[in-house]
């Protein structure tokens, strides 16, 4: 078969890595904005 | 409805000085982009519908967002909105109003592109209505985010950040329809880019004139 | 302390985000290195086993937060108005990543980053017009104002997705006819399924969190700053 595409186990890597890399940073950005937020509310309704 | 167009109507005619302003921008842009491809008239007669287009997509953004400045000084929208008259029929006032303004400006615009692509066509009512169509298509959602982001600061940003996602169906529907009046249609498929066109502008025509009386309520 | 701390976090959200890594794990192990390499992509075809859950799951997302801004303009509970914000976010998220790994694919496949195929031109539609909503409600102050106009906007551009494929399969449809990656076979099922699935969890956790950073958001706006309820406080 002419038409296979050879290797490219590389592309593979670069896909799965960017992916699931981007998925975790989201999820550690999310749980800190979320830890500080809450925080933030807790903090201002104890000023009262 | 007549009475809300008429006010549109006069209010453009008041400030027709500035749809001057924005023809000479739209056509400044015009000759701006052949910079972009070079002197060479086969390219440049190729892209001439797609130049157009950007052309106008670019003007309408200043028209559209300078289209609520009336009611946003003074507060005349809330106003307005204490009419025993449904949002409605403002909103589609306002929106013929923006229509045909910018078909105006599309019409004004051909020559320009004429002369410096060499781009002409001899179906001119076909091109007028394939202007129509594509300026009705930028004039519902982009009266409806209009009406949203003049209220908002960085309303200049915002719109086209907005209106630019949304009208990919249109503009290339319009693009494709003008290039196949120019460059000449083969395979006849000018009527179904026209009937996507149309679809395109009942669709929002509709929706947008729905959506309007939730946006402008207070 | 420790009884406010598991208020704050709910175990669900972490639970699903859990479940998901482990799909994910399982099913990315399956398919980089257990499946066959596919007949006529190679080892390329592994890109399908992240690609294809993520482009299930971005639509999902994105179907989501319309439901969201249909529910959010009838009810005018800020509770959706959180989901909304949310699916949309998650939804940009995976958008992003769907036309990166698309670009990813296309390289080795057609030798071009970019090929116009109508899936991944409505991906890149998508995902600016739904930035550009995040854009407007980070610039409306008003929480009325900005829950309505961005449910106003997603609606509008739920909409539009399917206009855009459209238009954009008709206009690249002139220009070359390209065939989709040759159909799964049962080997290939397990690794997608579990992928997706492990998406789904992921997904769900996030958005689930990402809500309540919302909605924390929302109380934090709409209650009075502490100096005027301190005043209030003095003056009775």
């Amino acid at each position: 078969m002419s038409g296979v595409v050879q290797g490219g186990m590389e592309f593979v890597w670069a896909a799965y890595g960017i992916t699931f890399g981007a998925l975790a940073i989201y999820g550690v950005t999310l749980i800190t904005r979320l830890r500080e937020q809450s925080s933030r509310n807790t903090s201002e309704r104890s000023g009262q | 409805m007549i009475a809300a167009l008429r006010k549109e109507m006069l209010l453009q005619w008041r400030t027709r000085a500035q749809f001057l302003a924005v023809f000479v921008f739209g056509a400044t842009s015009l000759l701006l982009f052949s910079f972009a491809v070079g002197p060479n008239a086969e390219d440049l007669r190729k892209f001439s519908a797609g130049f157009l287009w950007l052309g106008l997509l670019l003007s309408s953004t200043l028209t559209l967002s300078e289209s609520f400045h009336a009611e946003m000084e003074n507060r005349a929208l809330e106003g307005l909105l204490l009419l025993p008259a449904d949002p409605r029929v403002l909103y589609y006032g306002k929106a013929i109003a923006n229509w045909l303004q910018l078909t105006f400006l599309g019409i004004a615009l051909v020559p320009v592109m004429v002369v410096l692509y060499d781009a002409g066509t001899t179906r001119i009512p076909m091109l007028i209505l394939v202007v129509a169509l594509g300026a009705a298509g930028l004039s519902a959602p982009g009266t409806l985010y209009a009406a949203m982001t003049a209220q908002v600061k960085s309303k200049q940003t915002l719109l086209p950040l907005l209106l630019f996602p949304l009208i990919v169906p249109a503009l290339l529907a319009s693009v494709k329809s003008t290039s196949l009046l120019i460059l000449g249609d083969p395979m006849g498929s000018l009527g179904s880019w026209l009937s996507l066109l149309g679809a395109f502008d009942a669709i929002y025509w509709a929706l947008c004139g729905l959506l309007y009386g939730r946006v402008v309520e207070e | 302390m420790h009884e406010t701390a598991n208020n704050r976090y709910p175990v669900l959200p972490f639970i699903l985000i859990g479940l998901g890594v482990l799909c994910l794990a399982f099913g990315s192990y399956f398919g980089l290195f257990v499946a066959p390499p596919e007949r006529y992509m190679g080892e390329v075809q592994r890109i399908m086993y992240v690609h294809v859950p993520t482009a299930w799951n971005a639509l999902l997302a994105i179907t989501f937060a319309f439901v969201c801004a249909i529910v959010f303009l009838f009810n005018g509970n800020f509770k959706w108005d959180a989901r909304l914000e949310a699916g949309i976010e998650v939804g940009v998220l995976l958008a992003f990543l769907l036309c990166v790994q698309g670009a990813i694919w296309a390289k080795p496949t057609w030798g071009v980053w970019w090929d116009w195929d109508p899936r991944l031109t409505t991906t890149a539609v998508l995902l600016f017009a739904f930035l550009g909503i995040l854009a407007l409600r980070k610039f409306v102050e008003d929480p009325v104002k900005r829950g309505i106009w961005s449910a106003v906007a997603t609606i509008i551009a739920y909409v539009d997705v399917p206009i855009v494929y459209f238009s954009v399969r008709w206009w690249n449809s002139l220009h070359q006819l390209q065939s989709s990656p040759a159909t799964v076979s049962s080997q290939f099922y397990i690794p997608l399924r579990v992928n997706a699935f492990g998406i789904l969890f992921l997904m769900t956790g996030f958005i689930m969190l990402r809500a309540r950073l919302a909605s924390l958001r929302h109380v934090n706006e709409i209650a009075p700053p502490p100096m005027m309820a301190e005043e209030a406080g003095e003056l009775a």
